[in-house]
């Protein structure tokens, strides 16, 4: 993310008047969410470099939190900021893709509908590439969850183009510095709480205990979503 | 016992006790409402929702998201969920109960609404009042979820000893419990002869159902080695959604197992003397799924919302508000709405993007039919088990502000069966049941 951009959306919100804001809610969609500020990085710790995304695939990393599952892709072109739409029809700015070509973006993976998310066993939410259409949503480059059909756009800041997903996926916002990608923080509504709350079994088999699945994250290893889930289910 | 467990029976007792046969035979129990009340005088923001299916249960929590001051009361008369969808891929044995079977307190005190257990036995329109047979509840708004009734009427014309002894024998398993467990056990007891499946007329609960449970118990008779054949008398001229699915299902894993009459309109059922009678000829059987045709509720037509011409509810085709009386609304498969299956996704969609949006917006001041938003439907249909395989159908919604109705958008199907569909099948109904019940 450019610096200058991501001042813009940090002030634009802190100086919206109050009258913007019809309820906490909508404030909390509106607002980029700072956490820890995290180095991408490969298998072996070195740090990831936009280069080494390949546009044709779709990358795995856990943020901001350890347990919660992000969506990384190089859609191959400049992706622009764009005003994202909501629900309640109050828009926000998603600040695009970073990198060189400013063309790598990232998004939670876990479905804005009912909270599918790419386990080890399996991904049922998944980033269709360019050329690679979903049967479903008859597009590519398209982020599609097979469990109720909800599609998301990537070019724009993860807005639900169809389906039953009643607000945009989570967008993470990334920077781009000397070479190295950094996650930042959050932009739009998050659904981590009900996420947490729906799989607490599922993340204390996981991880220990809830406590531990919940702890926030400085580094990021990123991983091609194919080598970490045991099948990818598009649809 | 053929494949139902101990456990299973154990649980499914109690869903059938509370179940029983109301349906056929209400009229006595109607005089049983007591006159207690049995809470205090609504304020004004307070919804009962009568009946905790997937329409009622989904109606009760997003209605405290949506508006965490209003009063929520949800009654249901049994005791535990049980799962229509997803019911005929346990037929086939594919899953266990426990995957179908919810409890209703989890999510009312999660979400912060009133679960009473009883059963509704009258309401009064005129004082806004629900009769239990517990007492009664005054409401300001009401959500009526009745499900579907079986309509034995079209086949015995009023006989009601005719009518009982076939939902005995030959239950339709349409209405989860009892009847459901019935069904696996003739299923998974058959060895040989004829095994007929009627499909009822449309307008039916979940369209693609009947296709898909013909698959699964032809998917057992194959396991089980059965000498005999099933046939599946369809009133239409074709199997309707997913047709080249089921279809090449049939033909390329069940060839032989599997005959398809199509054309086949019911003019006489005989359970006693096992015959059934069509526009496509006469049918002996040696056992059976027996699907009278469906209509809304018995608690919708005790209180007249129902169209006697249809058997269906008319309701305001985007608030899913009764055309009779607009302080209620009827969600899930009792309400008419053109384009809209009878199905459990369909129940949990419209009834959070439409019936909840609506009666929200009333609730505070606003208008209702601005507020609604346009449902999807995702169906997915098992058609094999070893290895499991799926298929399925999605329609995404429009709505016609200037109509004031819902149009189909944009309609996508996968006849191609496949194990991945398999596994969204099931991943599909996790997330609605983690939805309403966790």
């Amino acid at each position: 993310m450019d610096r200058r951009l991501f001042l813009k959306v940090c002030t634009a919100v802190a100086l919206a008047p109050p009258s913007l804001f019809k309820g906490f809610v909508r404030a909390e969609e509106s607002q980029f969410k700072p956490y820890k500020k995290a180095l991408l990085v490969k298998e072996d710790g070195t740090p990831l470099r936009p280069e080494e995304v390949d546009p044709k695939k779709q990358y795995l990393f856990f943020y901001p939190y350890r347990s919660t599952p992000c969506l990384l892709a190089d859609l191959g072109k400049e992706v622009k900021p764009v005003q994202v739409k909501t629900q309640n029809g109050d828009p926000y700015t998603w600040p695009g893709g970073v990198g060189p070509k400013k063309s790598i973006v990232a998004f939670s993976a876990i479905c804005t509908h009912q909270l599918s998310y790419p386990t080890p066993d399996q991904s049922f939410i998944n980033y269709y590439p360019s050329g690679m259409v979903a049967k479903m949503s008859k597009r590519d480059k398209v982020i599609q969850c097979c469990a109720h059909m909800s599609a998301f756009d990537p070019e724009r800041g993860g807005e639900v183009i169809s389906g039953p997903a009643p607000f945009p996926l989570t967008a993470i916002v990334l920077a781009y510095e000397e070479g190295k990608l950094y996650a930042l923080g959050t932009l739009g509504k998050e659904v981590f709480e009900d996420f947490f709350d729906a799989f607490k079994p599922d993340l204390r088999k996981m991880y220990g205990s809830s406590r531990r699945a919940k702890e926030l994250v400085d580094v990021c290893e990123v991983v091609d979503l194919e080598s970490y889930t045991k099948e990818v289910i598009r649809c | 016992m053929g494949n139902i467990s101990r456990r299973d029976v154990f649980k499914i007792a109690g869903v059938g006790a509370i179940l029983g046969s109301t349906h056929l035979y209400t009229a006595s129990v109607w005089a049983a409402k007591r006159p207690d009340r049995m809470l205090p005088p609504p304020k004004g923001n307070r919804v009962v929702i009568v009946g905790g299916g997937w329409a009622g249960v989904t109606a009760a929590k997003y209605i405290k998201k949506e508006m965490p001051s209003a009063e929520v009361v949800l009654i249901e008369k049994r005791k535990i969920f049980m799962s229509c969808p997803i019911s005929n891929v346990w037929l086939g044995g594919l899953v266990e109960m426990d995957f179908l079977m919810h409890d209703f307190h989890t999510p009312a005190s999660k979400y912060g609404y009133t679960f009473i257990n009883a059963t509704v036995l009258d309401i009064d329109r005129g004082k806004r009042r629900v009769y239990t047979d517990q007492g009664y509840i005054d409401y300001d708004y009401a959500i009526i979820a009745p499900g579907i009734g079986y309509n034995y009427d079209a086949w015995f014309d009023g006989d009601k000893d005719m009518a009982r002894y076939c939902a005995t024998h030959f239950p339709s398993a349409f209405i989860p419990g009892s009847e459901h467990v019935t069904l696996k056990r003739k299923v998974h007891n058959f060895e040989e002869g004829t095994f007929v499946l009627v499909v009822p007329p449309p307008p039916h609960r979940c369209p693609p159902a009947p296709y898909e449970r013909a698959a699964m118990i032809a998917y057992v008779f194959k396991k089980n080695g059965v000498k005999g054949k099933l046939i599946i008398l369809d009133p239409k001229e074709d199997i309707k959604p997913k047709g080249p699915g089921f279809r090449n299902a049939y033909i390329e894993l069940y060839g032989g197992l599997v005959e398809y009459v199509p054309n086949a309109k019911i003019k006489e059922v005989d359970p006693v003397k096992k015959v059934i009678k069509t526009t496509a000829g006469e049918f002996r059987f040696d056992d059976a799924n027996l699907n009278p045709p469906h209509r809304a509720g018995d608690l919708v037509w005790k209180v007249g919302l129902v169209n006697p011409k249809t058997g269906w509810c008319d309701v305001d085709p985007l608030t899913l508000q009764s055309k009779i009386d607009p302080r209620i609304f009827i969600a899930g498969d009792a309400a008419s709405v053109k384009g809209f299956p009878k199905s459990g996704d369909m129940a949990h969609n419209h009834t959070q993007t439409m019936v909840v949006k609506a009666l929200v917006a009333l609730m505070k001041g606003k208008d209702p039919k601005e507020a609604v938003r346009s449902p999807t439907n995702t169906c997915y249909s098992m058609v094999n088990g070893d290895p499991k395989e799926a298929i399925v159908i999605n329609v995404i919604y429009a709505i016609d502000r200037k109509k004031g109705v819902p149009v189909k958008k944009k309609v996508n199907v996968e006849n191609k069966r496949s194990s991945q569909l398999a596994r969204a099948t099931f991943e599909w109904a996790r997330a609605l049941y983690r939805d309403m019940f966790s």
